[in-house]
């Protein structure tokens, strides 16, 4: 507890900065600090309890847990659009049982909980981040270019076809940060993987190996979960009528 | 008659729109919806092609209900232009061809081109590299593509400089004439009204207030401060 004790002073020097400055920060850095303490503190103790306990069936309850609170992020984040948390959580499940499922059924990653929790936290938390991008983006274009979309319909394009554009760039939105990630691994900065087997004294090669894995398996959940979500989003953003859900007024919904 | 609005009403969130709205249509010519800024009109002309719903009354297409009718089929045969330019992705004739295409089918598009007065050589051009003028007409060439027996223009020339006006104005007429369709004409602006003609309706306060022929309409909006 000392160890961290001492690193809150780090925080504790950003808020003084933020203060003596008048950045407006001190309130969330605070709030920042004592909720990760909390949340990390508590999950840390979430999974050394189920990491007593015998059986997968633990493991991925708690992966499913993961999945609901990551579908209700991203249902908040986009402003409570309707079916957003449904979408989210079918394509973040879609996309984990495959990335998982393929690894464990080819012995690359075993069940046990030291590897399924770390792996199934990493695809869920990294796969929301990318679906809150692509939401976002075809969200806010579908809005602003409304009278693009409404112009395909009126050419008698189906939903799917009018919005076919704005997809495509909310896609290659969500998935270029990741494309990215790939590129620059290793170079610019070292990976969380690749960084935690070094500190818990893996050699470098065995390090670099699992963080390979990891990033290949972050890129495909992620890359099948927004396919699985640009397949499914139509639905939610016209209605049986093949009329857009909102209107030029913001959040106003025809349903 | 193409359209019968029978006590239509529309909301807006917690503002009504449109109050119990009931006209019909002729087969053909030129149909005008106008009334000052903010009278509903726009809002009347997306009823046409189920862009909106209304939230009571009944709209008839050619006698039948337009629930009745897929939205889809409803809308190739029902064009509209928005009052500013609204390009797809791409040339101006993948933008021409779009409508056709999702039906599998090829355009004329030079036809088109010079019906709406481009130049031939515009084909290839990017659709978002047209001034406003040029790119308006595309759009009519767009929404004439897919043949329709109704074309819905929405204040088609408020972006537009006086001679783009002029050339969109003849453009009408010559429509209307060649090819004996209706359009639904939506404007705010007296002159225009008596110079596209026809007949229609006066709305104020998303009510039908009047109705008659241009030159009376426009003596009413002038009346009503339109």
């Amino acid at each position: 507890m000392l160890d961290i004790a001492l690193s809150s002073v780090l925080i504790a020097v950003a808020i003084i900065l933020s203060t003596v400055l008048q950045m407006g920060l001190r309130k969330s850095l605070l709030i920042g600090m004592v909720r990760s303490f909390v949340q990390l503190i508590a999950v840390g103790y979430i999974i050394h309890f189920i990491f007593q306990l015998e059986g997968i069936v633990y493991q991925i309850l708690l992966l499913v847990a993961m999945s609901v609170v990551a579908s209700f992020t991203a249902h908040r984040q986009v402003g409570g659009i309707r079916g957003v948390f449904i979408i989210t959580w079918v394509s973040i499940i879609a996309g984990s049982i495959l990335t998982l499922g393929f690894l464990i059924a080819f012995g690359v990653i075993d069940t046990t909980p030291r590897y399924f929790i770390p792996f199934g936290g990493m695809i869920i938390g990294n796969t929301m981040n990318s679906i809150i991008i692509a939401l976002e983006r075809l969200i806010s274009q579908t809005r602003d270019r409304r009278h693009i979309v409404e112009s395909a319909l009126s050419l008698g394009a189906s939903p799917r076809r009018a919005i076919h554009h704005l997809l495509k760039s909310a896609v290659r939105a969500s998935l270029i940060p990741r494309i990215n990630m790939l590129k620059i691994a290793g170079i610019i900065q070292l990976p969380g993987a690749f960084m935690g087997m070094l500190i818990a004294g893996a050699s470098p090669i065995e390090a670099a190996k699992l963080q390979i894995i990891v990033m290949y398996m972050i890129v495909g959940c992620v890359s099948i979960s927004i396919m699985v979500l640009s397949f499914l989003m139509p639905r939610f953003l016209f209605n049986k009528n093949e009329q857009l859900v909102f209107t030029e007024e913001k959040n106003i919904l025809k349903l | 008659m193409v359209f019968a609005f029978k006590d239509v009403s529309k909301n807006r969130g917690e503002k009504t729109v449109l109050r119990g709205v009931s006209f019909e249509t002729p087969e053909s010519g030129v149909f005008m919806i106008v009334g000052p800024s903010g009278s509903g009109k726009s809002t009347l002309l997306r009823l046409f092609n189920r862009l909106d719903e209304p939230d009571r009354g009944t709209i008839l297409y050619r006698g039948r209900d337009i629930r009745s009718i897929n939205p889809r089929r409803l809308r190739r045969e029902v064009g509209i232009v928005f009052q500013t330019p609204a390009p797809l992705p791409g040339t101006v004739e993948e933008n021409i061809g779009f409508g056709p295409k999702q039906l599998g089918n090829d355009v004329d598009v030079a036809g088109l081109l010079r019906q709406v007065g481009l130049s031939v050589d515009f084909a290839g051009v990017m659709a978002d590299e047209l001034s406003v003028g040029e790119a308006q007409r595309m759009m009519i060439a767009r929404a004439l593509a897919l043949r329709p027996s109704v074309l819905l223009l929405d204040e088609p020339t408020s972006a537009l400089d006086p001679a783009s006006v002029r050339a969109i104005e003849t453009l009408v007429h010559n429509l209307v004439r060649r090819d004996k369709i209706l359009i639904v004409f939506v404007s705010h602006l007296t002159e225009q009204v008596r110079r596209i003609g026809g007949e229609g309706i006066l709305i104020d306060s998303g009510r039908v207030i009047y109705r008659d022929g241009a030159d009376k309409l426009a003596d009413m909006l002038e009346r009503i401060g339109g």
